[in-house]
């Protein structure tokens, strides 16, 4: 897998434990079947201390952290943001209390990529959402198998997958994508051309639908109608 | 009445400037334009060996200026980010003062800082700016306390980036907030 080549028109980056994913991934499903296309899904494991600060809290104190003010400040309102338009999304969004190891929802993504691809919206159903309301321990193997069968999803052999050949294939993925021009979630590839953010999803659809009239400016789409599942 | 921070160094306000300008034609809002100063844009040069930190924020900063360049080509905007940005504190404490509409000078400012790379730090560029649209030079003195002033209460409203829109007790960062901005005017206006 190369961070930028696929035979999908579009390459999504997501990660389980980034708000701002989590707040795309309704629309950019909606996208996908609007347009009757099929995306490439694929994880990125953010490495959050190292750009963000490291940060712990307990019982909605920071007990640990080695954040700067201005990093704060940018975390504080990130969450803040993510948090109205999941809202908007009939979602409830809670701030984690520490920084989560992704990796094994990450690598089932791309499980369900390969095993049970029409019920990707349902996984995203089943891990999403609860994690962002605290109850779900994703570091924990047993978890995310549950979330897989709770998708309709069989995960006999998914935990082999997730030590052997999903995590090799998730590692090999990783490293690529700095040099590659990819840093945070969600990404957007489409023909080579890399955006971050859910904003692009007005100039995305605009491209997958043949670039008429003129390009659109970026914009985070608002839906007021009745929340639908994943 | 919508609340919105603005710098002319900040790449994101300038391809703010003319949607935010058409959301309040569109809907009859009034704009109360404020200054903030945020840091210099720059994107760090490789280094031969480095952190995964240092990476991120290299390959993020090429990143947001490739998107800006790229938006600003959807606007048809003209858009250079010099190697070495210039300041735009002068211009800032001019609009922190200013009586009127400002909408000509920041328009003036922006292009000037963009375009040609005009330093907005110097007062004696900005009042060359400022007398392009007919206004007089302010009391420099007066003008950067009041500028500290606004930034003061501006950070205590949360604000640390711009273009930031306040409205209805609500802070919103970027202009891809403008839909909902949009939504929460028309709310207000009982539409």
């Amino acid at each position: 897998m190369k961070a930028l080549e696929s035979d999908a028109p579009l390459i999504v980056y997501v990660d389980i434990k980034s708000p701002y994913a989590f707040a795309a991934i309704r629309p950019t499903l909606a996208l996908e079947k609007s347009l009757g296309m099929r995306f490439d899904w694929r994880p990125l494991t953010l490495d959050i201390p190292s750009y963000l600060g490291s940060a712990r809290k307990k019982e909605g104190k920071v007990v640990e952290s080695t954040r700067s003010t201005s990093q704060w400040s940018w975390v504080k309102y990130a969450y803040r943001d993510a948090r109205r338009y999941a809202e908007r999304q009939r979602f409830m969004l809670k701030g984690t209390e520490k920084i989560w190891d992704s990796s094994i929802p990450n690598i089932g993504i791309l499980w369900v990529m390969q095993t049970a691809r029409d019920r990707l919206g349902d996984y995203f159903e089943a891990v999403y959402p609860p994690f962002w309301r605290r109850e779900l321990d994703i570091e924990d193997m047993a978890v995310v198998e549950a979330c897989l069968e709770k998708a309709g999803i069989d995960s006999s052999g998914f935990a082999e997958f997730a030590r052997g050949e999903g995590r090799a294939e998730h590692d090999k993925l990783q490293p690529q994508l700095h040099p590659s021009g990819i840093y945070g979630v969600p990404t957007y590839v489409i023909d080579g051309t890399i955006l971050f953010g859910r904003e692009h999803l007005p100039y995305v659809r605009w491209h997958l639908q043949g670039r008429e009239g003129p390009a659109p400016d970026i914009a985070y789409e608002i839906d007021d109608h009745e929340a639908q599942p994943c | 009445m919508l609340t919105l921070y603005i710098d002319f160094k900040s790449a994101a306000s300038y391809l703010a400037l003319e949607p935010t300008l058409e959301l309040a034609r569109e809907t009859g809002i009034s704009i109360d334009w404020r200054p903030f100063s945020v840091r210099p844009f720059s994107v760090p040069v490789e280094q031969d060996e480095e952190t995964v930190g240092e990476r991120h924020r290299r390959v993020r900063a090429a990143a947001q200026r490739d998107v800006h360049l790229h938006y600003a080509a959807v606007q048809g905007r003209n858009m250079h980010f010099a190697d070495t940005p210039a300041g735009s504190d002068a211009a800032l404490a001019a609009l922190a003062v200013m009586e009127g509409d400002p909408v000509p000078f920041i328009r003036a400012a922006f292009t000037a800082y963009w375009s040609k790379q005009a330093d907005l730090a110097d007062e004696a560029v900005v009042e060359t700016l400022l007398r392009s649209v007919g206004i007089d030079g302010p009391d420099w003195q007066k003008a950067k306390a009041e500028m500290a002033s606004i930034r003061s209460k501006a950070e205590e409203s949360g604000i640390f980036e711009t273009p930031s829109y306040l409205i209805a007790d609500q802070l919103f960062l970027g202009r891809e907030h403008l839909p909902w901005i949009r939504s929460l005017i028309a709310a207000e206006q009982g539409d």
